[in-house]
Parts: structure tokens; C-alpha cells; sequence
């Protein structure tokens, strides 16, 4: 019957899905090279490498919130917090560089873990919920310093930071890392696959007997997670740990996954299409940059994509629905 | 199980207002607190200055206030009132335009923004959260790229002179201006068909929809008001500040949602307090005002601002109002569950 | 695995869905719990499935008392269910979808060999031509039911529930069905098969409890003991009649909404009928056969595509809702009254006025409260809505008082025609008859109805005419004779003619 038409129809669609990125990102590849002599040297690949690590991370910890039909607006205050939290410890206490990390991590996913727990427990939209968490880490941040960063890191942690081989920087080895262990576990293990389920059906998920509540908890401490690891990562990346961490990752967080293709109800995600969109979006930044256009238009232009994306992914739903 | 055996009728006025009497003796009580710890709180200087911040605080609520009331949100406030200043600055400084025209278009703008994210999130039938975050984006980079993010510091003396203007001492007239818009929106809301129709699109689309509401309109209307507004928290601002400032409207995110959610309207729509909302502002305004006064500093503000909205919420989940909601909405169905929930 | 259910009740605002039903479940029996709309098996069902926390009254497992407090805990305890919606995760494969509660894991890596060939292992016993790989949301809505049935068999229950399995399946995939039921009860299992199929029921139950009103009105009784009169008398409380109408007389001389081979965005064909002024036309078909579409498309809520809509003898083309019913005098009452029909959190006076708010307002737009009580209360107290106050928010109502809130809505609109979809779901048999008298009332009043019904009785009492429709075509138009026997025998024979395929399982499926 129907269903082979169908899945020629379904392997379309999975085809368009990655291929309106790729083309994208081929397209602004050729054009840079083409138009600018600068973009494929190798201090510029590594700049732009280097500027995709952070991103990537916090597009995670965002995609895995949608990821459950939830969402984390406190990814940058709880990364900011986390910042400043690991330079104090290395700076003010002088922890190893590793427990400083665990600890950081640590916080990160505590701070994932209120927010779950706030979530699920009082039933309160988590929107509203990560509001005011956002609200109250970056209080403790800003209350904590003062706004004043940390710079005296360990130079061990620095030169992380600012290593590179040929064009590729030290710092991409955690991204690479995170992105392969996040497929691997929404693919293969089973909390991962109850993570999309529950997504993708909420109800059906709970009367499969999956503790529908326990999964969101953990799908929010995840997120706080990787917002932690984000942050560590950015304070390697500047070399000191500013308060200021953090501040502007909400739109990208929320970018890079929707444009990934992540539907905002839950249970369509994609690792490899989110980090896809980061990549767009690094090669766009880069693309401004290079031609020093007034950089006010990374801002409008990240707001387009959006919109062209959300449009795009309309447009596919209508056509598979009418199919 | 007829319901005319009575213990389900109607809650009483004082049930019905205990969310608003609650948030009053709340900041009674901080009003308490900050004048007996410094009593610099309640010079007519920083009553001054506290009505002025009211009056923004208010205005900023009720932008999302509206949005909320059809179970949308609009993250676009803070750019849309950013776009709203810097054109007022454009036409009253390097246009020469007169105060009031260049006011009237700034409004107009900020209105048609809004028009602009109703249009698409009804035509596309997107979440209001994503088109809004990404017109957010888009309105500020728009801003940013056309103004330079330049300051426009040179608009006519009448501005910062009205904007230091004084009633009875201490009561800024942008403060009456809020005012008299919420008691505007309480005549939309309770006493015009339109209102009604925001509402009802809010509380059940469909249903509103079947029994002849345009709900589609009523979408689009709410976000035009809520541009208007913003705008006009906007303009309030370039009379406070003397000048259109490219950095106003960053931080209204906060704010706009606590004023509402702490007055008692509902996220998922369908309700409205304008009282609260101005009663959410003020404890806000109170809050930031007498930390400032003690000189405990804006840093640890964020922390009160983000737990007292916790508080409420938390409170407010666990108030036999809510309940009932809530169990109406699991009876119905498992999976709409989501819409009976209040936050 | 016996499973007994002791004096549970349970309460919901407004009303008392379950009072004081008990029955035993026993191992190695079909057991078929019956009831009409509104009865209380889906409360039941999710109780026992650890969905809802009963009020009163507890259940036991092979006589220890048990209190599920989630799915997780009903499946633990052995119990696993096939509800009625949709519970698949679209984007997993049908392999995955039926492994979801303990997929195989090998070094706690989930092993999808393992998965695709257990799970083909559960499927093989129903349809062996289904692919587990393929994605969920690729299947046919059959295709999923089936899915489903697999998955309650994976996990490996001793009481399988399955609530209206046969709903959406053709009877050849209902034969395999009903043949995997007798096998896993000659296993000794226990098997709940929730239906209101009588022919369905009497073939593969060894024992059949009836509710009414959330209570037994049998229990457990063996079906060799029972015969279908027994069971409908036991279903509706009173022996299968017809309710008297009174003398109607319809002037059929003045048609008020026409078709002519109407064609819609969403599927139908070549639908052609007449309404006439003060007529109740009744429109009866097996769920899916497109009733509830056909209505949307008649209130402008979807496109007619070609053929014509006529209104008292002009051709119209409606745009939308609002169009329809400020325009058109044409109003819509929904079946699911709680998303579609009234606004639950908001008062009687504004469900009632709000398709007026227009009308009432001033010419600036304003309206006071007074105004929308001008309107509602008359209607209230001839509509005899018990309620404390019209200022109560309508979730407080019982359904009954819903749905004349839902009439009250469209007579204020001063409506013409009204479609009313099916009136009485989840309503009690006496408040029915209430509205079944209320429908009547107002078509003596000269407004016209188009009445959507699964409830064959229903539909007896009420309509003059019957279009029975069958995909998302009219298969015929019968005048009511409201004599039962005949009646419901020639509508069964158009709804099954030439669709051989699908008639076995379907047999009188809403008898």
C-alpha cells in the first residue's frame, strides 16, 4: 500500500532537511574563499574553529531542553555562573585545574537540576521556571564579584585556551567530544532513546512505562551540564573568567537548534544538523568580519535564519501533511 | 453532582482578590522594611525616582501583559521599544521634527512591529516564543545597523524638562500616563468586545473560533497593542533618560514577565489582571529602589528578582484555585493537561 | 493473575464518574467490559492502568491490594494496555516502538538487532508484513493499531487490556486479532476487551460486565447466560426502544441548506443532500467516515472544492467561521465540548453571549457585563441549567449542563441551522433525554439541524431523515421509520455495502 510511497517520501524529506544546510554552508564557503584572500588561511580557520566551540556546546545544552519539549533560558547565566565559579576556585583558592573543572561541572548540572526539579514538581511551565532561576544565578554571579573578572588563571588552563595545531585549536577537542558522546547516547542507550520518546510523545512514552518526569529532570540537568562546560570551555578561550560569560547566548542557543531543525514541541532533534547550523552561523560571523561590515548585521541576519529556517521547516510539515 | 448544591459556587470577591491582597501586603511590608532601615527610601527625591521607574515598569507589564492575555508571548519587547526610541531620536534631533509628531510616528512604528510578529505568527502558525526571539534579533540588529548605535543626546530641552517634571513633590506625570493606560486596558479588557475576544482567543482558540470569534485578529491586535506599548515604555524612557539611547530595552526581559505573572495572569491565557500587573511592577520597582537606597547594589537584585518570581509561582501552584484547574484539565484528557496549567 | 476490582469510585468536578464498581478479573477468560458513551470504562481503564488514583474502593492482585501510582507500576504488576489514542513514538521505528519499555541492551548499549527481531517475534503473531524498521508516522493508522497490540504482547502481561481495539481495523486484521486473544486466554491470560460492539463482544467474551452511569449494572455475567436484549437493556438501563418523538411534521417544501455534489479540501465526494426548514437530518456513519469533516466543511472551517453549497436556494461560498455564523446563521456545536466548544475557565454569561459581543457592542466596541446577562439569562432559565449562579465558570457544569450552555450559545446567535455533533457523549441517560426533548423543542421553533450521531438509538428517536455516509461520500438517505430492528438493519446494509473488506469487524459498530 501507501507505506512505500511514503518512506521514499520520508528519505526526501530526511534529504532536504540536511541538504538546505549543506548547501547553505557550501555556498558561504565558495563565496568567502572567492571574495576574500584572508578566509582560507590557516589563522583564519583557526579563528573560526575557535569561535565554534563555545557555540556548539551551548546549542547542546539548549537542544537537548527542546530535545523533551522543554526549554532552558537560563543556559547563560548558569554558564556565566559557572565561570566565575571555576576562576574563583583556580584564582582565589588556587584548586588544581581538573577539580576546579569537576567542580564547575558540577555546578552546572546542579544548577540543570534545580531547574528540572523546579519544573516537574510544581508543574509550572518551564519557561517561567528558567526565568527566574536565569534571574537568580546571574544575581549570585554579579553578587559574588561584583562584576570583576578573575585573571590570574593557571597558565597550564591558558595555554589549553590558546594551543592550536596548524588550524586546529586545542579547544576543539571537547566540542568533537561532546558532539560523538551526545549522538552515541540519544541513538544507542536506553535513557537517551526514553529522552526522545518522551519527547516525541509524552503520554505514549508514560503509559510505555518511562518516568516521564524523571527524564525531563534529567534532560534539564544534562543541559546545565553542558552550559557548565560551555562556560569552562569560554574561560580557557579568553584566559580569565568574566561575569559577562554567558550574556549573549540565549538567541544562539536557541538558533542553532531550530535551525538544526528541532521542533520547539519536543522530540526532533539532531545532533549533527545542530552542529551544522553552528557552522553556518560561524562562517557567517567569519564572513562579516572579513568584510568588515558594521557587525550589527550578525545580529539581523541571525534573526532572518531563524525565521528562514522556522519558514523553511512550515513549509516541509504542510507538504508532508498534504502527502 | 448538580452543581446547585453549592459548595462549588462562585469563590467569593475576597477569594477572588487574595493574589492582589496578597501582593499588596508583600510590599507594604518591604515599604515597612526599607524605611525603617533607611530612610532616605522615602525622601521625595527617590519617590521621584521610584514613580518614574514605576511608571516604565508598568508599561513594560503590560506589553506582555496583552500578548500573554491570547496565550502568546512576545520576547521582541525590549528591541521594539529600542527601535521606537532611536526613531524618535532620528525625528526629533536630525529631523526637527516637533515633540509630539516625532512621539506620535515612534508609536506608530513600535505598533507596526508588533502588527509585523502577529501577522507572521498567524500566518505561519509558528509559537509566538520563536517568531518573536528571532524579530527580537532582527528589529535590534535593524536598529543597531541603521542608528550606529549612536546616542541621540541633543533632542529638545522640553523632553528632559518634562521628564524632571514634578507633582506634588514627588509624583512624576509619566506615572499618570501609565495609569491612564492601564485604566484604559481595564475598559478593553472587561467592557469591549475586542477585549472579550483577546481573552477567549486566549482561554480556547478553537472554541473561539467555532462560536465566531476572528481569532486570527484578535492575535494580531493584541501584538500591534503590545508594540504600542513597548513603544511607549520606550518613549517613557527618552523622557527620564534627556536622550534616545541605542542600550534601552536590553534588560526588559525580566521585568516584563515578572509585573504580569506576579499580578496573576495566566500564561496560558485566557486571563488578565491590570491591577495586578501595576501592583507586580511596583513590588519590582520597590524591591530594586530600596536595595539601591541600602546600597546593597544592583548585583544582588537579580538573585531577589529571580527567587520572589519563584515564590509566586510557587505559591500560586499550590492555592486551591489552580488545583481545581488542574484536575478539570486531567479529567478531560492526559495530554491536556499542559493547558489547564497556570505559572 | 486475578485481578479484582473492589467498590472503586472516583470523583471529578462537577461529577461522579465511578461509584461502587466491583468485578473480578480471572485468568484464562476474555472478559468484555461494556457501557455507552460516558459510562465510565475509560475511567476504569485508566485506573486500573495506575493513570487515575481511585477515590474509594481498592484493587487486588491475586487477592493482596495493590495502588498504582503510575503506568510504570500496572505494567510491573503485570497489567498492559491498548488504549484507544494513539500511544507510539512517530519517529521511532515499529521495532523500537514495541521494545520501548525494556529494550535489549548489551553492555548497556541498546542492541537494535535484538530489538528488530523480538519485536518481529510480537508482530509475526498478527501481521507479519509490517517492517519493524520503518518509522512510526510512516504507517497507516491500522497499520499503528496493530503496532500497539504488539507492543502490550511484548511485555509479556498477564491481563492484557484492550480498549476498542477494533476501531480503526479491517476485519481481516480484526480476525487475526481476535485469534491472538483466544491464544493468549488459552494461555492463561487474562484478556479485557472493552468494546461496545455487541456482535464483537458476544463472539470472542467468555463473561461481560456492563456499567451505566459509573455503576455495574452487570457483573461478570457469563455470556452463554446473556443474549444481545439482555446486554442493551443493561447498557441504556431500559429495553432497546425508541423513545417517543411526538408527532412531527416537517414542511418539506422550504429547504433551507442544499448540497450538490459538494467535493472538500478534505476528501469528500460528490455529497449531495437537502435540509429543510425545522427538519432534524441526521448524519450516521462509522467513525472516519467523514461526519465531523463534513460539518467543518459546511461551517466554512475547510474549503468546499468544487459542486455547491446552497443557502435558502442562493449559492454561497463561506470563507470562514465567523462568516458563517454572522453572515449565514449557520452554528456548529462540537462533539469534544471541552477544546472545541466552550471555554471552560471562563462564565456561563460569556459562553452565551460571546457569539453575540459583536451584536450587543456599542458603536465604540463597548459591552458590560449587563448587557451579555440581557442575553444569557432568559436562556439559562429556559434551558433549565442548573447553576448556582450565571456567573459560575462552565468546567464547574456536568456535561448536561455543558451542552445546553453549548444550545443556549447558538439560539442567543439566533442561529437557523445548527449542526449539532454528537450531542449527547459522556451526558447520563436522564439529562439526555433532556436534550434529545431540548433538540426537538427548538426545531418546533422552526431552526433546522443537522444531527452527527454514533448513537444508533440516538439517531432513531431524534432524526426524520438519515444520510449514512461511508467514505466521505453519502452512501444513501433513509426516512426514519423508528421502528429499531429495520431501521438499524438497512443503515448497517448501506454502510457495509461494497466494502466487504471492511465489513466483519464493523458489524453494528455503535449497535
Amino acid at each position: 500500500m501507501s507505506q512505500n510511497r511514503n518512506l521514499t517520501f520520508g528519505q526526501r524529506f530526511l534529504a532536504n532537511e540536511w541538504s538546505a544546510l549543506a548547501v547553505a554552508i557550501v555556498i558561504g564557503l565558495v563565496t568567502l574563499a572567492t571574495l576574500s584572500s584572508a578566509f582560507l588561511t590557516e589563522f583564519n580557520l583557526y579563528v573560526m574553529l575557535r569561535s565554534f566551540c563555545v557555540v556548539l556546546i551551548v546549542a547542546f545544552a539548549q537542544m537537548l531542553t527542546l530535545a523533551v519539549g522543554q526549554m532552558n533560558l537560563s543556559v547563560g547565566a548558569l554558564g556565566g555562573l559557572v565561570a566565575i565559579a571555576v576562576g574563583g576556585m583556580m584564582e582565589k583558592w588556587g584548586f588544581p585545574v581538573p577539580v576546579a573543572i569537576l567542580c564547575g561541572l558540577a555546578i552546572g548540572a546542579g544548577g540543570g537540576l534545580i531547574n528540572g526539579l523546579l519544573t516537574v514538581r510544581t508543574g509550572i511551565n518551564g519557561f517561567i521556571i528558567t526565568l527566574a532561576t536565569a534571574s537568580a544565578f546571574t544575581g549570585i554571579n554579579l553578587g559574588i564579584t561584583e562584576s570583576i573578572p578573575f585573571y590570574n588563571l593557571p597558565a597550564s588552563f591558558v595555554a589549553f585556551g590558546t594551543g592550536r595545531i596548524s588550524a586546529l585549536p586545542y579547544l576543539l577537542l571537547p566540542p568533537v567530544l561532546i558532539a560523538i558522546a551526545l549522538a552515541f547516547f540519544l541513538a544507542r542507550t536506553v535513557p537517551g532513546r526514553q529522552l526522545l520518546a518522551v519527547g516525541g510523545n509524552p503520554q505514549a512514552a508514560e503509559l510505555s512505562g518511562i518516568p516521564r518526569d524523571g527524564v525531563i529532570v534529567m534532560a534539564h540537568t544534562l543541559s546545565g551540564l553542558l552550559a557548565g562546560a560551555a562556560a569552562i570551555l569560554a574561560v580557557a578561550q579568553l584566559g580569565s573568567a568574566q561575569p559577562s560569560i554567558g550574556v549573549d547566548w540565549l538567541l544562539m542557543s536557541f538558533a542553532a537548534p531550530i535551525i538544526g531543525g528541532a521542533a520547539l514541541a519536543g522530540g526532533h532533534i539532531s545532533v549533527a544538523a545542530t552542529a551544522l547550523a553552528v557552522v553556518l552561523i560561524v562562517i557567517i560571523q567569519n564572513g562579516m568580519v572579513l568584510a568588515k561590515v558594521d557587525p550589527y548585521w550578525v545580529q539581523f541576519l541571525l534573526g532572518a535564519l531563524i525565521l528562514a529556517a522556522v519558514g523553511l521547516n512550515r513549509l516541509r510539515a504542510v507538504r508532508a501533511g498534504g502527502a | 453532582m448538580t452543581p446547585s448544591s453549592d459548595s462549588r459556587a462562585r469563590p467569593s470577591w475576597l477569594a477572588e482578590q487574595s493574589n492582589l491582597i496578597g501582593l499588596a501586603a508583600i510590599i507594604i511590608l518591604f515599604w515597612f522594611l526599607f524605611t525603617s532601615l533607611a530612610p532616605g527610601f522615602v525622601s521625595s527625591f527617590n519617590l521621584f525616582a521610584l514613580s518614574r521607574s514605576l511608571a516604565v515598569d508598568i508599561v513594560i507589564g503590560f506589553s506582555t501583559m496583552v500578548v500573554l492575555a491570547t496565550g502568546g508571548m512576545n520576547l521582541a519587547i525590549g528591541s521594539i521599544g529600542v527601535c521606537a526610541v532611536m526613531a524618535s531620536g532620528y525625528l526629533m534631533q536630525t529631523i526637527g521634527l516637533p515633540i509630539p509628531v516625532a512621539m506620535a510616528l515612534a508609536l506608530l512604528l513600535g505598533a507596526f512591529l508588533g502588527w509585523l510578529n502577529g501577522f507572521v505568527i498567524v500566518r505561519s502558525g509558528v509559537n509566538s516564543f520563536i517568531i518573536t526571539l528571532a524579530s527580537a534579533s532582527l528589529f535590534l540588529g535593524g536598529m543597531l545597523i541603521l542608528s550606529k548605535a549612536q546616542t541621540f543626546n541633543a533632542l529638545p530641552p522640553e523632553i528632559a524638562a518634562f521628564g524632571r517634571m514634578r507633582w506634588g513633590g514627588f509624583v512624576s506625570p509619566l506615572l499618570l500616563v501609565a495609569l491612564a493606560i492601564g485604566a484604559a486596558l481595564v475598559v478593553l479588557f472587561r467592557f469591549t468586545a475586542l477585549g472579550r475576544e483577546i481573552l477567549a482567543a486566549g482561554a480556547n482558540p478553537r472554541a473561539a473560533e467555532l462560536s465566531g470569534v476572528p481569532v486570527g485578529r484578535a492575535i494580531i491586535i493584541a501584538h500591534t497593542l503590545s508594540g504600542a506599548l513597548a513603544a511607549s515604555a520606550g518613549l517613557m524612557l527618552v523622557f527620564r533618560l534627556g536622550a534616545a539611547m541605542p542600550s534601552i530595552g536590553q534588560d526588559w526581559l525580566l521585568p516584563s514577565f515578572l509585573a504580569p505573572v506576579l499580578g496573576g495572569t495566566l500564561l496560558a491565557g485566557g486571563f488578565v489582571s491590570v491591577v495586578g500587573t501595576i501592583l507586580g511592577a511596583l513590588l519590582v520597582t520597590t524591591l530594586r529602589s530600596g536595595l539601591l537606597v541600602m546600597q546593597i547594589g544592583n548585583f544582588w537584585l537579580q538573585l531577589f528578582l529571580g527567587l520572589i518570581l519563584l515564590a509566586a509561582v510557587m505559591i500560586d501552584r499550590y492555592r486551591g484555585v489552580y488545583a481545581e484547574r488542574r484536575s478539570l484539565g486531567r479529567k478531560t484528557n492526559l495530554g491536556r493537561k499542559e493547558s489547564g496549567r497556570r505559572a | 493473575m486475578r485481578l479484582t476490582i473492589e467498590g472503586i469510585g472516583k470523583d471529578f468536578p462537577g461529577v461522579t464518574a465511578l461509584d461502587d464498581v466491583s468485578f473480578e478479573i480471572l485468568p484464562g477468560e476474555t472478559h468484555a467490559l461494556m457501557g455507552e458513551n460516558g459510562a465510565g470504562k475509560s475511567t476504569l481503564i485508566k485506573i486500573i492502568t495506575g493513570l487515575y488514583r481511585p477515590d474509594r474502593g481498592r484493587l487486588l492482585v491475586d487477592g493482596k491490594p495493590v495502588d498504582f501510582t503510575s503506568p510504570r507500576d500496572a505494567i510491573a504488576a503485570g497489567i498492559s494496555a491498548v488504549h484507544q489514542e494513539r500511544n507510539l513514538i512517530p519517529r521511532f521505528t515499529v521495532g523500537e516502538n514495541i521494545m520501548i519499555e525494556r529494550p535489549p541492551t548489551r553492555n548497556g548499549v541498546i542492541d537494535f538487532d535484538k530489538v528488530h527481531s523480538e519485536a518481529r517475534r510480537f508482530l509475526d503473531m498478527i501481521d507479519p508484513t509490517i517492517d519493524t524498521r520503518t518509522e512510526v508516522r510512516h504507517l497507516s493508522v491500522a497499520q499503528m493499531q496493530i503496532v500497539e497490540i504488539a507492543k502490550a504482547l511484548s511485555l509479556e502481561a498477564r491481563v492484557l487490556l484492550l480498549d476498542e481495539p477494533t476501531a480503526s481495523i479491517t476485519g481481516h486484521e480484526a480476525d487475526a486479532l481476535f485469534a491472538v486473544v483466544r491464544r493468549l486466554r488459552d494461555e492463561g491470560k487474562a484478556i479485557v476487551f472493552v468494546s461496545h460492539k455487541l456482535e464483537e463482544v458476544m463472539a470472542i467474551s467468555d463473561r461481560v460486565t456492563v456499567l451505566r452511569d459509573g455503576r455495574i449494572a452487570a457483573a461478570g455475567q457469563p455470556i452463554a447466560q446473556m443474549d444481545r436484549g439482555k446486554i442493551v437493556t443493561a447498557m441504556i438501563g431500559r429495553e432497546e426502544r425508541v423513545a417517543e418523538m411526538g408527532t412531527r411534521s416537517v414542511d418539506r417544501t422550504k429547504t433551507v441548506m442544499e448540497a450538490r455534489n459538494v467535493a472538500t479540501s478534505l476528501g469528500h465526494k460528490n455529497v449531495s443532500f437537502q435540509l429543510h426548514k425545522g427538519e432534524i437530518l441526521g448524519l450516521y456513519g462509522l467513525v472516519g467516515a467523514g461526519r465531523t469533516e463534513l460539518a467543518r466543511a459546511l461551517i466554512g472551517d475547510a474549503r468546499i472544492v468544487s459542486g455547491e453549497l446552497r443557502l435558502n436556494g442562493n449559492p454561497v461560498t463561506i470563507p470562514d467561521v465567523p462568516t458563517a455564523i454572522r453572515r449565514h446563521r449557520l452554528g456548529y456545536i462540537s462533539e469534544d465540548r471541552k477544546a472545541e466548544g466552550l471555554i471552560l475557565t471562563h462564565p456561563i454569561r460569556s459562553n452565551i453571549a460571546i457569539s453575540v459581543w459583536r451584536r450587543i457592542a456599542s458603536a465604540l466596541g463597548l459591552i458590560t457585563r449587563a448587557d451579555e446577562r440581557r442575553i444569557a439569562h432568559p436562556l439559562v432559565e429556559k434551558l433549565e441549567v442548573k447553576t448556582p449562579s450565571i456567573e459560575q465558570a462552565v468546567g464547574k457544569l456536568s456535561g448536561g449542563n455543558q451542552q445546553k450552555v453549548s444550545i443556549a450559545k447558538w439560539l442567543a446567535a439566533g442561529v437557523e441551522i445548527l449542526i449539532i455533533d454528537e450531542p449527547t457523549v459522556g451526558i447520563d441517560i436522564k439529562t439526555k433525554t433532556a436534550i434529545h426533548e431540548l433538540i426537538g423543542e427548538i426545531t418546533r421553533e422552526g431552526l433546522s439541524v443537522l444531527l452527527i450521531s454514533s448513537d444508533m438509538p440516538e439517531m432513531i428517536t431524534l432524526a426524520d431523515r438519515i444520510l449514512v455516509m461511508r467514505d466521505f461520500a453519502i452512501a444513501g438517505t433513509i426516512e426514519n421509520t423508528r421502528r429499531y430492528e429495520p431501521m438499524s438493519r438497512e443503515i448497517m446494509g448501506l454502510i457495509h455495502a461494497g466494502s466487504a473488506d471492511a465489513a466483519p469487524a464493523a458489524e453494528t459498530a455503535h449497535g
